[in-house]
C-alpha cells in the first residue's frame, strides 16, 4: 500500500485502481470494482426497464406502424421512408427553426433570471429567504395543467387580470388579445415556461452557493478582493458544474416541451404556424396514431437536441473537478 | 450600518420578486376560496368578498370526486419510494462519476444525458408493454405491488439521470481543499470517504431530492397509463379527472384540489430546506 | 454500515423489488374478473345504473367480478392504445361515437354481429348512434346514450324584447335575434352566442339545407362542402351569425365556454348541448329554459349533432361475458334511468318529449371515415369558418379549400 498521497483518500484510491504490478488480492479487485459496484444498481434498473423500449423506439422508426399494426403487434419494415417523409415536410423545418429560437429564448431567460434569484436568496435575511424559497417551491409544485389554466385566466382578453391592470395603467387597450398571433402565443408560452422553470434553477444555484465555504470567502476578503473578484475566483468555479448541468437540462427540456404550448395555445388554435417540436411530434405521431413516424421524429429530435447541447455536455464530461 | 442597509435593499428586491413570481399561485389559492359567482364575474377580484370553503368540500367529496384519500396515500408511497431509491442510487453513481476514473466513465455519463434527451411520449407505449410483460401493471388485490412497483421503477428510470448529473455537479463543486482538510485523519476506506462527503454535499442532496419529489409528485403521463384502477391513482391523476368529463369543469373545486395537492410538497420542502442553509452558516471544517 | 454493504443491500433491494413486482401474477387479469372502462360521466351521473348492471351480471355469472375503471375523456384513448399493445385491454370499453371509426378500421374490436338480435332494443336503436358502431356491415359498437343540441335561453330577455312565441323557423329566430340585439347594443352582448369556429353549429346549417361534409363514392371520399346545397347552408350560417352573434369570429366554442358568457349576462341565448343549463349561474337560473333550434323549414328541428357513446368489446376479451354485461347495462331499466338523468336513450321506443329528445329527431353525424379524427385535429373546418366569417375568402373559396383538404385527409391510406 502506498503512503498516503498528500491530496487525500481519493488519490490513494485512484492510485490503487491504476494498474500496478501487485500480487493478486480480492480486496484490490473489490476496490477496483468500486465504481462499477456503485453504478451497478442504476445500470440494472435502467437497462431492465428502458432497454426494450429504447430498442423498440429505434426499430419503430423504420417501420410502418399505425393503430392496426399496434393491435396486431407487427409492423412492416419500410426502411428510411418515415425519415424521408419527415425531412421532406416543410412544416418540420419551419417548426425546427421556430423551436430553436424558442429554446434559446427560454433557456437564456430561465438561466439568467433563475441564477440571479438564486444569488439573491443568499443575500436576503433569513425570513425573506424562507418566504421566497417557499413561494418558489409552490410555483414549482403547481401542476402544469393547473398553471396553464390560471395563466390563461390571467391573460384572458375578456376578463383577465393582466389586461385589467395594464389597461388601468394605460399600457394597452382594454381587451388586448394576447393570443392573436403566433408570436404572441409563443411569447405567452415562454413566459409561462420561464416562470415555472425559474424555481428549479434558483434553488439549485442557491444550494450550490451554500457549498461555498465561508472560510474561503473570508480569506479572499482578507486578501483584499472585492465582491466581483470573489465571485469570479471563489464562487463561480464552484458553481460552474452546476450552471452547466442546469443549462443542458434546460436546453433538453425546453426543446421538447409539450404540455404548456399544447394546453395554453389550445388544440383548436394549434396549427403549423405555431408548432413547437414537442407539439409537432405529438400531433404528427401520436394524435394520428402513426407511431412509426412519431418514432422517427423522436429520433431526429434526440439528434438535434444532442447537437444543441453538445457544447455544455462535452465540457461537463471532460470536467475533472475544480481547478 | 451599511451592511444592514444593504440587507434592507436586498430584502426589498427579494420581496418584489416574491410577489411577482408568487402571483399566479396566489390567484389559484384565492380562487379556491371564491364562490362560483365570483369566479365567473366579469371583473376580477383580488380577494374574495365572501370567502367560502365549499370548493374544498366539493373537491374531496366522495360523491363528486371520489378517491382523494386513497390517491393521497398512493402518491406519498410512490413518491416516497422514488425519492429514497433515486437519491440513494444516484448518489452512489454520482460519486463514481465524479471521483473515479474508470473505463466506460464517459460512456456512462453520456448515456445518462442521452436518456434525458429521450422524448417521453414516444416511450410510453413500449414501456407499458415491457412492464405488462413483467407483471408490473397488475392491479389485483390484495396489494397492488405490481403496478406501484412499475410506476416507481418508471419514475426512477427517468429521474436517475437527472439526479446523477446534478449530484455529480454538486460533488465536483466541493473545493479540493475542503476534502483534503476533512480527510486529514487518514481514512482510506470508501465508507469513511462517503461519510465525509455527505455533509459537504448535503445542500446538493436536498436540492436534488426536492426536484425528484416534485417531478414524481406531478408526473402524469406514465402514472396515468400504468395505474388503471382508481384505487391506485396518484393525486395528480385524481386531479385530472376534474376536467375529464364531457361536461363543464368546476373551476373553484379544481383550484381547491390543486391547492390541496400542493400542500405535501410544501411540507416536504419546509422540512428539508434548513439543510440547504446549513453549509452557509456552519463551518464545514472542524478545527 | 459501510458503503460496500450499502451498495450490496441496494442491489438486493432493487432485485427484490423487481422480483416481488413480477410475482404479482403474470400479465392479465384473473379469469373471473370483467374489466369495464366507462367515462367519469357515469360515475358522477348515474352510478346506480352501473351498480345495478353489475349486480345483474354477477347474479347471472356466479364467481365473476366486475371491475369498473372510470376514465377521463382526454386520456382514455392513449391508455387504450397502451393496453392494446400490452395485451391488457379491458373487456368492455365506452367510446365516443366520433372515436369509433378509427378503432373499428384498425381491428380493435370484436365482431358482435352474431349477437345483435339479443341486445335489448336493437331493432329500434337511434339511427345516428347505431351508424357509429357499424363498419363494413359488421356490428362493433352497441349504442349507449346520446345528447343533442338545443337552444338555452333567457325567458326574461325574450319577454322584454316582446317575443310572445318561441320561434318555429329559422327566419323567426333571426327576427327575434335582431329585436334582442336592438335592446342591448353592447359589443360584449350576443342575442345568440355562437363562437365563430363552432363547426357543430355551422354544419347543422349545412345539413339543414341538404348538404353534407363528405360522401363515399366508389370507395373514395369526396368532399362536398363546395356543392350548392352545402354552400347555401354556409351562407345561411353566416347570415345568422352576423345577425345574432357578437362573439369573436376566430375563437373556439370552448374558449370561452358559452355558459360562462351566458352566466355573465352577455348572451340572451346560446346553442349547445342540453346540459348547458347546469352551468348558467345562480343569477339567471330561474329565467333559463330551452327550446329546439328551428330549421329553415317551419315546424322542423334543425338537425343537431348527435354526440354520444357506444360500448365495444376489444379483441382479447371474453366476448360472451362482455356482451352479457353490455346487455345488462343497456336494458330498458337502465335506459329509463339514463333518460331520467337528462340523456337521450339509445332507442326510439323510449324517446320522450323533452326538448333534448325532440331535437334528436333530426340529427347529423360526421363521415364514418377512418381518418375523420385527423380532419378534426387538423382544424380544417374551423379554419374554413374563420375565413368565411372574417371575409378573408368568399364562401365558395373557403369551401373549396376545405373540401380539398378533407378529401386529401380522408383518402390517406
Amino acid at each position: 500500500m502506498t503512503t498516503q498521497a498528500p491530496d487525500g483518500t481519493a488519490a490513494a484510491e485512484l492510485g490503487a485502481i491504476r494498474a500496478r504490478r501487485r500480487p493478486f488480492s480480492w480486496s484490490r479487485v473489490l476496490r477496483a470494482a468500486g465504481p462499477y459496484l456503485l453504478l451497478a444498481p442504476v445500470a440494472i434498473v435502467i437497462v431492465a426497464v428502458l432497454g426494450y423500449p429504447l430498442y423498440k423506439l429505434v426499430t419503430l422508426s423504420f417501420q410502418q406502424y399505425g393503430l392496426a399494426e399496434l393491435i396486431q403487434h407487427k409492423g412492416t419494415w419500410i426502411g428510411l421512408d418515415n425519415y424521408e417523409s419527415v425531412l421532406r415536410d416543410r412544416v418540420f423545418w419551419d417548426t425546427l427553426l421556430r423551436t430553436v429560437i424558442f429554446t434559446v429564448a427560454n433557456v437564456a431567460l430561465t438561466m439568467v433570471l433563475g441564477s440571479l434569484i438564486g444569488l439573491l436568496l443568499a443575500q436576503v435575511s433569513r425570513w425573506v429567504r424562507v418566504l421566497l424559497s417557499t413561494g418558489l417551491v409552490l410555483v414549482w409544485a403547481m401542476p402544469a395543467v393547473v398553471a396553464v389554466q390560471v395563466f390563461y385566466w390571467m391573460t384572458n382578453f375578456e376578463s383577465g387580470v393582466l389586461n385589467y391592470v395594464l389597461s388601468q395603467v394605460g399600457l394597452v387597450e382594454a381587451q388586448h388579445n394576447w393570443y392573436a398571433t403566433p408570436f404572441s402565443q409563443l411569447a405567452m408560452v415562454t413566459l409561462l415556461i420561464v416562470w415555472g422553470a425559474i424555481p428549479f434553477v434558483a434553488i439549485t444555484v442557491y444550494a450550490g452557493l451554500a457549498q461555498v465555504p465561508r472560510e474561503l470567502v473570508e480569506a479572499a476578503q482578507i486578501d483584499g478582493a472585492g465582491p466581483v473578484r470573489i465571485f469570479r475566483d471563489v464562487t463561480f468555479p464552484i458553481l460552474r458544474p452546476i450552471i452547466f448541468i442546469l443549462t443542458s437540462l434546460s436546453i433538453i427540456w425546453d426543446f421538447a416541451v409539450f404540455t404548456q404550448p399544447y394546453l395554453l395555445i389550445g388544440s383548436g388554435q394549434l396549427d403549423p404556424t405555431n408548432y413547437t417540436m414537442g407539439v409537432y411530434v405529438f400531433i404528427e405521431g401520436y394524435l394520428k396514431s402513426d407511431f412509426g413516424r412519431g418514432a422517427a421524429i423522436s429520433m431526429l429530435m434526440v439528434l438535434i437536441v444532442a447537437a444543441l447541447s453538445v457544447f455544455y455536455v462535452r465540457r461537463m464530461v471532460r470536467d475533472e473537478g475544480t481547478a | 450600518m451599511s451592511r444592514r442597509r444593504g440587507r434592507w435593499a436586498w430584502n426589498a428586491v427579494g420581496l418584489t420578486v416574491f410577489v411577482v413570481m408568487f402571483f399566479p399561485v396566489f390567484w389559484m389559492v384565492s380562487t379556491a376560496f371564491k364562490p362560483d359567482a365570483e369566479i365567473d364575474a366579469a371583473t376580477p377580484t383580488w380577494f374574495s368578498t365572501s370567502p367560502t370553503l365549499d370548493n374544498f368540500r366539493d373537491a374531496i367529496d366522495p360523491a363528486l370526486h371520489p378517491g382523494f384519500w386513497d390517491a393521497f396515500k398512493n402518491s406519498l408511497v410512490i413518491v416516497g419510494a422514488t425519492v429514497v431509491l433515486s437519491i440513494g442510487l444516484a448518489f452512489l453513481a454520482a460519486i463514481a462519476l465524479a471521483k473515479y476514473r474508470f473505463t466506460g466513465r464517459k460512456l456512462f455519463a453520456v448515456a445518462m444525458i442521452g436518456i434525458l434527451m429521450l422524448p417521453a411520449a414516444g416511450l410510453v407505449i413500449p414501456l407499458y408493454v415491457v412492464l405488462a410483460r413483467y407483471g408490473l401493471t397488475n392491479q389485483e388485490d390484495p396489494l397492488p405491488r405490481g403496478a406501484i412497483t412499475g410506476v416507481v421503477l418508471t419514475f426512477m428510470v427517468f429521474l436517475l439521470p437527472f439526479a446523477i448529473w446534478t449530484l455529480r455537479g454538486f460533488i465536483m463543486g466541493i473545493p479540493r481543499e475542503l476534502e483534503e482538510a476533512a480527510m486529514v485523519d487518514g481514512s482510506s476506506r470508501l465508507g469513511a470517504f462517503v461519510r465525509i462527503l455527505l455533509p459537504l454535499v448535503a445542500p446538493g442532496l436536498v436540492a436534488t431530492s426536492i426536484f425528484v419529489f416534485i417531478t414524481a409528485w406531478n408526473e402524469y403521463i406514465f402514472a396515468n397509463v400504468i395505474l388503471s384502477s382508481q384505487d391506485n391513482h396518484t393525486l395528480t391523476i385524481w386531479l385530472s379527472y376534474f376536467s375529464g368529463t364531457s361536461r363543464n369543469t368546476d373551476w373553484g373545486a379544481l383550484m381547491a384540489a390543486s391547492t390541496l395537492t400542493a400542500i405535501p410538497v410544501v411540507v416536504f420542502f419546509l422540512l428539508v430546506q434548513r439543510k440547504i442553509a446549513f453549509g452557509l452558516t456552519a463551518g464545514s471544517v472542524k478545527g | 454500515m459501510n458503503v460496500r454493504h450499502f451498495v450490496a443491500a441496494s442491489l438486493v433491494a432493487v432485485l427484490a423489488v423487481l422480483g416481488v413486482g413480477a410475482t404479482g401474477a403474470s400479465g392479465g387479469q384473473a379469469a373471473d374478473t370483467l374489466t369495464v372502462w366507462l367515462q367519469v360521466d357515469a360515475q358522477s351521473g348515474w352510478p346506480e345504473v352501473v351498480a345495478a348492471a353489475n349486480a345483474q351480471f354477477q347474479a347471472a355469472n356466479p364467481g365473476w367480478n366486475v371491475d369498473v375503471q372510470y376514465q377521463s375523456w382526454t386520456t382514455h384513448l392513449s391508455k387504450f392504445d397502451a393496453t392494446l399493445a400490452g395485451n391488457t385491454a379491458p373487456d368492455v370499453i365506452e367510446m365516443g361515437n366520433t372515436e369509433m371509426t378509427k378503432y373499428m378500421a384498425a381491428g380493435a374490436f370484436q365482431d358482435l354481429s352474431s349477437e345483435r338480435a339479443s341486445f335489448p332494443n336493437s331493432r329500434t336503436w337511434l339511427a345516428g348512434l347505431a351508424a357509429s358502431g357499424r363498419y363494413n356491415g359488421k356490428l362493433y359498437g352497441v349504442p349507449y346514450y346520446a345528447g343533442s343540441r338545443v337552444v338555452t335561453y333567457r325567458k326574461d330577455l325574450f319577454q322584454k324584447a316582446g317575443v310572445k312565441k318561441l320561434p318555429t323557423s329559422l327566419a323567426q329566430y333571426t327576427a327575434i335575434a335582431k329585436k334582442l340585439g336592438a335592446k342591448n347594443k353592447s359589443k360584449a352582448f350576443s342575442p345568440v352566442y355562437i363562437a365563430g369556429t363552432d363547426w357543430y353549429v355551422a354544419m347543422s346549417f349545412v345539413y339543414d339545407f341538404g348538404g353534407q361534409i363528405a360522401v363515399l363514392r366508389n370507395g373514395k371520399w369526396v368532399g362536398t362542402l363546395n356543392q350548392p346545397k352545402a354552400l347555401a347552408g354556409l351562407a345561411a350560417f353566416k347570415a345568422f351569425y352576423n345577425a345574432a352573434s357578437r362573439a369573436s369570429r376566430t375563437t373556439l366554442e370552448t374558449r370561452p365556454n358559452p355558459y360562462d358568457v351566458y352566466a355573465k349576462g352577455n348572451a340572451a341565448s346560446m346553442l349547445g348541448p342540453a346540459w348547458f343549463s347546469c352551468c348558467v349561474g345562480d343569477k339567471y337560473k330561474a329565467q333559463t329554459a330551452q327550446f329546439v333550434m328551428p330549421s329553415r323549414t317551419k315546424g322542423q328541428p334543425m338537425p343537431g349533432f348527435l354526440g354520444g357513446s357506444d360500448l365495444a368489446v376489444p379483441i382479447g376479451a371474453d366476448k360472451a361475458k362482455a356482451a352479457a354485461w353490455i346487455k345488462a347495462f343497456t336494458d330498458n331499466a337502465s335506459m329509463t334511468a339514463l333518460r331520467a338523468k337528462g340523456n337521450i336513450p339509445n332507442t326510439t321506443s323510449l324517446l320522450g318529449t323533452s326538448v333534448n329528445e325532440r331535437a334528436a329527431k333530426r340529427s347529423w353525424f360526421v363521415p364514418t371515415a377512418k381518418h375523420w379524427v385527423n380532419v378534426e385535429n387538423g382544424n380544417i373546418l374551423r379554419t374554413m369558418l374563420k375565413r368565411i366569417l372574417t371575409n378573408q375568402n368568399t364562401i365558395k373559396q373557403a369551401a373549396d379549400i376545405a373540401s380539398d383538404n378533407i378529401e386529401f385527409t380522408l383518402n390517406q391510406s
